[in-house]
């Protein structure tokens, strides 16, 4: 029982981690009908500048995401101007292709710098945990779960309480209204997308801590993090939270009583049973759609 | 692109190059070369058939390389097994990976666009899993190793050589094939609407697995031939996502869609992949060219070279000549006069089409609530209704585009609305749209030629614009007046010209009965002259119809009886001058607008 519970408080705090890591790619989706393929690679790619810092100046990976979300922001604005923006209107396929080509050229880029080799941000507390009675939860996951959800809830915030935040809700549900109604839908595109791959810069942080990683990580990331946003219904937050912390649960439900080796499984298999049964996902509503547009 | 073998100058270019082809191993025993060829040789196969599902159908998939390790593995597997020559497994290599394709097909049935591609991704990296966590039966990641080619070594690669040269051929043939069949109009109208080519009878389902199982086996069988060629497999290096994007960017360079242009794209795709590994080291240099490659082509050559090209040696050739597109159209007396095509016996009174309490909700609104009328044979019947009645979607329901929540649909006799939209199309149910959806980049007649009444296996070996029905396609064309436009791509007409196509294009199904949306919505006065024009001999010779429209002239003048819908029920029908004057219909709808039109107008 002991172990079981375990299981699942770790899976939740996992989830709550992955809960941060999908909203990003679920929100670009919502907004722009765009599966940005890159966000594993971002998301590496934020976790080499936060081990860079730390054995830099030895700054918490969970602090400088006070620096790394920025950046990454940044970042996102820049690549979004430079390429994606150019294919909005092209169809799926080539948004998809277009973001898969830049996952390998960041995965190229970041094995060029840092080197193909396994790297890991080991904080002094990485070995500590809290104990609670018979349940022991390490430290790590503690904080990165709540860093995860203080993010998540300051994404939240941000969205329901501002008028750029809701400007975004608006254009994801018709982008046609928003622009009908004053909204500059492309500025609202640019910055949604730079808020999405900003999001990476706080995951990549505690991803880095949590997991070692390599450039090629970048697959098993997105595998991850698609099967999340699919299972949750694509586009929704809500969604992807609930996905993020089904998915969490599966993978240590897996490593606990089948086998680690089948942990990477889940995803996969949440991604076929859920195509096939329930395409639209748990909270994806399948909307109107109009025949005649 | 209907011929195999273009019969210009670049039909003597591609003999002279496979030729080259056949004979460069007698002329250099160089291996290094032989082994470029032989890779560039797998991913042309890979390319061909991933264009068949791509090119043609529309789906994109990223893990079209599985096919190649679930080939290698299959007689990888099957040759530490059993002490035979391995190429004795290739043959089983494409019945697997048909296995596999009809997997995925069935999994992939209901999902399309970036649901589908993240299948394929799921597809690839699972399959890969499993082999690498099952070492009991594969020996996981330590890999596999083949018996080695047990020909005098004089031969060196030629058997590898040559059986994939077979096999490139066959692929080519195949997509020729395809390209040119029933089977390949029917992709090519599913990547340009997938729900569209449901409605004008197009069996979707079929025609996307067999694209499929198109697209796996020759690269299967090709994979069978690698496995044995490099004598070592293992499930990294076999189900490689880097391998699906050098097949997916052969097809891109070379131009999707196109017969030549993936076989093209592949043989410059490998060389750049060697000289990567070798001048450049591999691993990163090899991940920034192609991923930089893929960006630069999706960027700035979507179409890739062969169209390009192409592009560029039609408008040379047509420098100077007039455009076709935005000549006058035909006066609507000429056309009143031709008969109509299409004809059928009609036994006044019956009822055709019936609705009986159909419901349909979207979250909470229920834009259809417990509607019911009946079509009677022989009639133009109106259904009108104020915007949001749920016109359109009682004709999504009829048509089979949506499922309904509740309430039944009769249609000639029988119950239909379990039925599958192409099985509607097949029993006489054709349909319009509010706003056209012809397939854009398919030609007029191809446009035309494009339905289908029935489905047939052997049908899907029919030429796509041959026989008995290219004839009818062009009556119907010259019918609507469309005829000098029959080679134009559709999406190059304007909005009152699709129309008049879209309208030919349903009459192909030979429909009892043809629901119209909005047939004069947005075309000029002439132009719904004409339409009325038609609809009248249409139905003179049998068609019943069922319109949706708004232009109250045009629909009191033409059509009885008129069913009046509002909230989605129908609340009144009749005759037009009687619905014309029902109080609950000039409250619904008519209502104060329609009065106040009419005093304006006295």
């Amino acid at each position: 029982m002991t172990e079981f519970l375990q299981t699942i408080i770790l899976g939740l705090l996992i989830g709550g981690v992955y809960a941060l890591l999908a909203s990003g790619l679920t929100l670009i989706f919502g907004v722009m009908n765009v599966i940005n393929v890159a966000h594993g690679a971002f998301l590496i790619l934020a976790a080499f500048v936060a081990y860079s810092l730390w054995t830099a100046t030895g700054l918490d990976p969970l602090l400088s995401i006070a620096v790394t979300t920025p950046a990454m922001f940044a970042f996102g604005w820049l690549l979004y101007g430079g390429t994606i923006r150019r294919i909005r209107t092209a169809g799926p396929a080539s948004s998809v292709l277009l973001t898969f080509a830049l996952a390998l050229v960041f995965e190229g880029v970041m094995g060029l710098v840092w080197g193909n080799t396994s790297h890991a941000i080991r904080p002094a507390y990485f070995n500590e945990s809290f104990a609670i009675g018979d349940l022991f939860l390490p430290k790590a996951q503690v904080y990165g779960c709540l860093v995860a959800v203080g993010v998540l809830i300051g994404l939240y915030v941000f969205l329901a309480r501002t008028w750029t935040g809701r400007a975004i809700r608006a254009a994801a549900v018709n982008p046609y209204g928003a622009a009908l109604v004053g909204v500059n839908v492309a500025a609202v595109a640019t910055m949604t997308f730079a808020i999405g791959v900003a999001t990476t810069g706080a995951g990549g942080s505690i991803v880095g801590v949590l997991y070692p990683f390599l450039p090629g990580s970048h697959y098993q990331w997105i595998s991850r993090l698609l099967g999340i946003i699919v299972l949750g219904g694509m586009g929704s937050l809500p969604g992807a939270v609930v996905g993020a912390l089904l998915i969490g649960v599966g993978e240590t439900l897996t490593t606990t009583y089948i086998s680690p080796a089948w942990t990477t499984a889940v995803p996969y298999v949440v991604i076929f049973v859920v195509l096939l049964c329930r395409p639209q996902g748990l909270l994806g509503a399948r909307l109107r759609e109009d025949v005649a547009v | 692109m209907r011929r195999l073998i273009p019969r210009s100058r670049w039909g003597v270019v591609l003999a002279l190059l496979w030729l080259a082809l056949l004979l460069y191993p007698f002329a250099s025993d160089d291996l290094f070369y032989q082994n470029m060829i032989i890779l560039s040789l797998i991913f042309a196969i890979g390319a061909t058939g991933l264009n068949i599902i791509s090119g043609y159908g529309g789906y994109v998939s990223l893990g079209q390389s599985a096919f190649l390790g679930i080939g290698a593995y299959t007689v990888g597997l099957m040759s530490v097994r059993v002490d035979a020559s391995p190429f004795v497994w290739v043959p089983l290599a494409g019945v697997v990976g048909a296995l596999f394709a009809m997997g995925l097909g069935l999994v992939a049935m209901r999902t399309r666009g970036h649901a589908f591609v993240i299948i394929t991704i799921a597809f690839l990296l699972l399959t890969q899993l499993v082999l690498l966590n099952w070492p009991s039966f594969t020996k996981g990641s330590s890999g596999l190793s083949l018996p080695l080619a047990q020909w005098d070594p004089a031969y060196q690669n030629w058997p590898f050589y040559y059986s994939l040269a077979a096999l490139l051929a066959a692929s080519v043939l195949l997509s020729w094939w395809i390209r040119r069949t029933k089977l390949g109009m029917g992709l090519v109208a599913m990547r340009e609407d997938e729900d569209k080519a449901a409605t004008v009878g197009i069996s979707t389902p079929t025609y996307k697995m067999l694209g499929f199982v198109a697209s796996a086996v020759p690269l299967s069988m090709a994979g069978g031939v690698y496995a044995y060629y490099l004598n070592f497999i293992d499930p990294r290096g076999m189900f490689d996502i880097v391998i699906s994007v050098q097949i997916i960017l052969s097809v891109l360079l070379g131009g999707r869609g196109t017969l030549w242009g993936p076989v093209l794209g592949a043989f410059i795709i490998e060389p750049l992949n060697e000289f990567a590994n070798q001048s450049l080291g591999g691993g990163n240099s090899r991940l920034l060219i192609f991923g930089g490659l893929m960006a630069l082509v999706v960027l700035f050559m979507p179409q890739g070279i062969v169209p390009a090209v192409g592009g560029w040696l039609e408008r040379r050739r047509r420098r100077g000549e007039d455009a076709i597109v935005g000549a006058r159209l035909e006066s609507p007396l000429v056309m009143a006069e031709r008969e109509a095509p299409v004809g059928h016996e009609v036994s006044a009174g019956r009822t055709l089409l019936e609705v009986k309490g159909l419901e349909k909700r979207f979250g909470g609104v229920r834009a259809v609530d417990d509607c019911s009328f009946a079509v009677p044979e022989g009639s133009i019947t109106a259904l009108i209704g104020p915007n949001g009645s749920g016109k359109t979607t009682v004709f999504n329901l009829i048509d089979g585009t949506m499922r309904p929540r509740g309430g039944e649909v009769w249609f000639d006799g029988r119950r239909i609305d379990g039925l599958r939209p192409w099985r509607r199309a097949h029993l006489g149910l054709g349909r319009t749209f509010q706003i056209t959806r012809l397939f854009r980049e398919m030609s007029v007649l191809e446009n035309v030629v494009a339905p289908l009444r029935s489905f047939s296996w052997r049908q899907l070996n029919a030429g796509a614009v041959s026989g008995a029905e290219r004839e009818r396609a062009e009556e119907l064309l010259e019918f609507v007046g469309m005829a000098r436009y029959r080679d134009q791509p559709a999406k190059a007409l304007s909005y009152g010209q699709q129309k008049l196509v879209e309208l030919a294009q349903v009459l192909m199904l030979d429909p009892k009965l043809v629901l119209l949306d909005e047939p004069a919505g947005g075309i000029n006065p002439t132009a719904i002259e004409r339409m009325g024009e038609m609809i009248r001999e249409l139905n003179r010779r049998g068609t019943t119809f069922l319109i949706v429209e708004h232009n109250m002239p045009f629909v009191l003048g033409l059509c009885d009886p008129v069913l009046v819908l509002a909230r989605g029920t129908c609340i009144c029908e009749g005759p037009p001058e009687v619905v014309h004057r029902d109080p609950r219909v000039l409250d619904a709808y008519l209502g104060e607008d329609y009065v106040h039109e009419e005093a304006v107008r006295a």
